[in-house]
């Protein structure tokens, strides 16, 4: 071993590692191969398979066109009668389901903000006192963050489906099922984004203002507001976009939107009408995303 | 001399706009949707059922069948989890490569014979916009609606699962993961290029190590969702933690619909925490 390879088999000695990364993905691929070994899932497309998917092709065309050759007036007639026979009808009232829990997630979550941040919710947010806090005073801040942290990962770890799953016996068969499941998951996730946009601020502001005697609440109007504003509505729309997704499946419990109709066609094994209502779906999702990409250009450029 | 005055603000900056529209979409939204507050407010047997149900969360079903089950229904949603992200991984490697342009794109530097250029200003760019509509339509859909149509067409089988996670997730980890690599720190493969590199030399070795930390931790992240999926599907007839929620649910067992939850909860926030440290680990 020469000298030159000496010196580059002491660099890779000495190379930057990370234990919890190795380890990680180690687990990781461990996992992978368990569950291939385990389960044994059929991955492959036996002859079964193949037929059954010819057939469901044939089930999702049109039916008017059904072993027809294809005809563009008969399609586009089909489409805009399943449209006009309530397909319209939910996907306004999906997107309206998702702007009403956006805006009520929010305005949740921002309930949680100020008491989640732990830079905000302690005896003397910013700038620290001549003498450090005694338990009293420090122990019900820290009670509070705790309260409120806990909270929102219970919101949030559960999922808009299984929401609306328990509320439908609680609120009933009504759109604000839909509404409470996406608001309440939504509000765990924006509540914790938002307290981390408090501790993660520009701290000149506050800390001056607080240096000048302002209270909590001058701190948060005047300088918290006006400094997250433009992420909050950053992270507004990337939230609503998944709402308008899941407000699409939701209605698969019973509740008036798209899923519900999806739902019904299935049950009715009208595969073609299925099929046609999850494309509009899909429609709605690539419209509110591009609502998104532009109010949060505008948002950003502000 | 002129003095510059402060510019002074618009009254409604485009911001004071977004707010104004979001209000007026709320508003729009309610007309809309003809809501009645009074249904807010549940009473009666409803009122019972909360009530029943915040019992139960006291008081979870903790007998050793109970637990059993769900230790089923928690190993089962992380095999449904594992195999649909290895597929979406897989899926999302290839199509991602193929929806990013910097394998490519020379940056106007074009070098090399003609045919070869021929090909890259042709079919690489058909090729990619192929790509990114076939992503951009397969992500809108959807897990639950690929669930439907998988269903509907193989039946309810563990493939059919795990087949509808995976393509709407391995079509974001595409679209993020080319993303990513596309926006990758140029300087490595800059001077990849001017040591004479070819434009896919330069993809894999100067663009893809510079975004691997983020492509991984982001996969990670994604691994979370597939879990929280994979807990959904057990609604439409998989054995996942959905099926036995909603079973004990039906059955009005609060009590053992609290431990599945329970087991839910402890599933989604020992992966937030894994993924969380993950991030943190490459941040350091």
């Amino acid at each position: 071993m020469n000298a030159r390879e000496k010196r580059v088999a002491a660099l890779w000695e000495k190379r930057p590692r990370n234990t919890f990364l190795e380890r990680s993905l180690l687990a990781m691929g461990a996992l992978i191969l368990v569950v291939f070994l385990t389960s044994g899932f059929e991955l492959g497309l036996s002859a079964k398979r193949l037929a059954n998917f010819d057939r469901f092709l044939v089930d999702i065309t049109p039916f008017p066109l059904q072993g027809k050759p294809f005809d563009f007036g008969v399609a586009w007639d089909w489409m805009v009668d399943l449209l006009q026979r309530g397909g319209f009808e939910a996907a306004i009232s999906t997107l309206s389901i998702s702007v009403v829990a956006i805006v009520l997630a929010m305005g949740l979550a921002l309930l949680f903000t100020l008491p989640a941040a732990r830079n905000f919710a302690n005896p003397e947010p910013f700038v620290p006192g001549p003498n450090p806090p005694t338990a009293i005073e420090l122990y019900p801040w820290r009670a509070l963050v705790l309260a409120t942290r806990s909270i929102l990962i219970l919101l949030r770890a559960i999922p808009e489906y299984v929401w609306a799953f328990l509320l439908l016996s609680v609120v009933g068969l009504n759109a604000w099922t839909a509404i409470l499941a996406l608001a309440l998951h939504n509000a765990g996730i924006l509540g914790r984004l938002t307290s981390e946009l408090v501790e993660n601020v520009d701290t000149e502001t506050p800390s001056a203002l607080r240096g000048l005697g302002a209270n909590r609440r001058q701190i948060t109007v005047f300088s918290l507001v006006p400094q997250s504003f433009t992420r909050l509505l950053l992270y507004f729309f990337y939230r609503w976009e998944t709402c308008v997704r899941e407000a699409t499946v939701l209605g698969m419990l019973g509740i008036a939107s798209l899923g519900f109709l999806i739902d019904d066609a299935r049950v009715a094994i009208r595969y073609d009408e299925m099929f046609f209502l999850i494309l509009v779906g899909g429609a709605i999702v690539v419209a509110g995303d591009l609502v998104s990409v532009v109010a949060r250009r505008i948002a950003r450029h502000a | 001399m002129a003095v510059d005055r402060p510019r002074r603000p618009a009254p409604v900056g485009a911001r004071g706009g977004l707010v104004l529209a979001i209000l007026i979409a709320f508003a729009w939204a309610v007309w809309q949707l003809e809501l009645d507050f009074a249904a807010l407010f549940p009473s009666g047997a409803r009122l019972t059922i909360l009530g029943d149900f915040f019992l139960g969360a006291l008081t979870p079903d903790v007998s050793s069948l109970a637990l059993s089950e769900m230790l089923r229904a928690v190993w089962n949603t992380v095999v449904f989890a594992t195999a649909a992200m290895t597929l979406a991984l897989l899926m999302g490697i290839v199509l991602g490569f193929l929806s990013s342009t910097a394998w490519w794109s020379e940056d106007g530097a074009a070098k090399g014979n003609t045919c070869v250029t021929c090909l890259r200003c042709t079919i690489c760019p058909a090729v990619y916009v192929f790509a990114r509509l076939f992503i951009a339509l397969f992500r809108s859909i959807h897990e639950l609606f690929w669930a439907v149509l998988f269903l509907v067409a193989m039946g309810v089988n563990p493939f059919s699962g795990v087949l509808a996670i995976a393509i709407p997730y391995g079509c974001t980890l595409a679209k993020i993961f080319s993303e990513m690599v596309d926006e990758a720190p140029r300087e490595s493969a800059t001077a990849l290029r001017a040591a004479g590199a070819s434009a896919m030399q330069v993809y894999c070795f100067g663009l893809v190590p510079r975004a691997l930390p983020d492509i991984t931790a982001y996969a990670f992240y994604r691994f979370e969702c597939t879990l929280r999926s994979a807990a959904i599907l057990g609604f439409f007839g998989f054995e996942t933690l959905g099926y036995f929620i909603k079973g004990a649910f039906q059955d009005t067992d609060y009590g053992q619909t609290w431990t599945f939850l329970y087991a839910l909860l402890a599933l989604v926030i020992a992966a937030d925490w894994w993924s969380g440290a993950f991030r943190r680990s490459f941040a350091q």
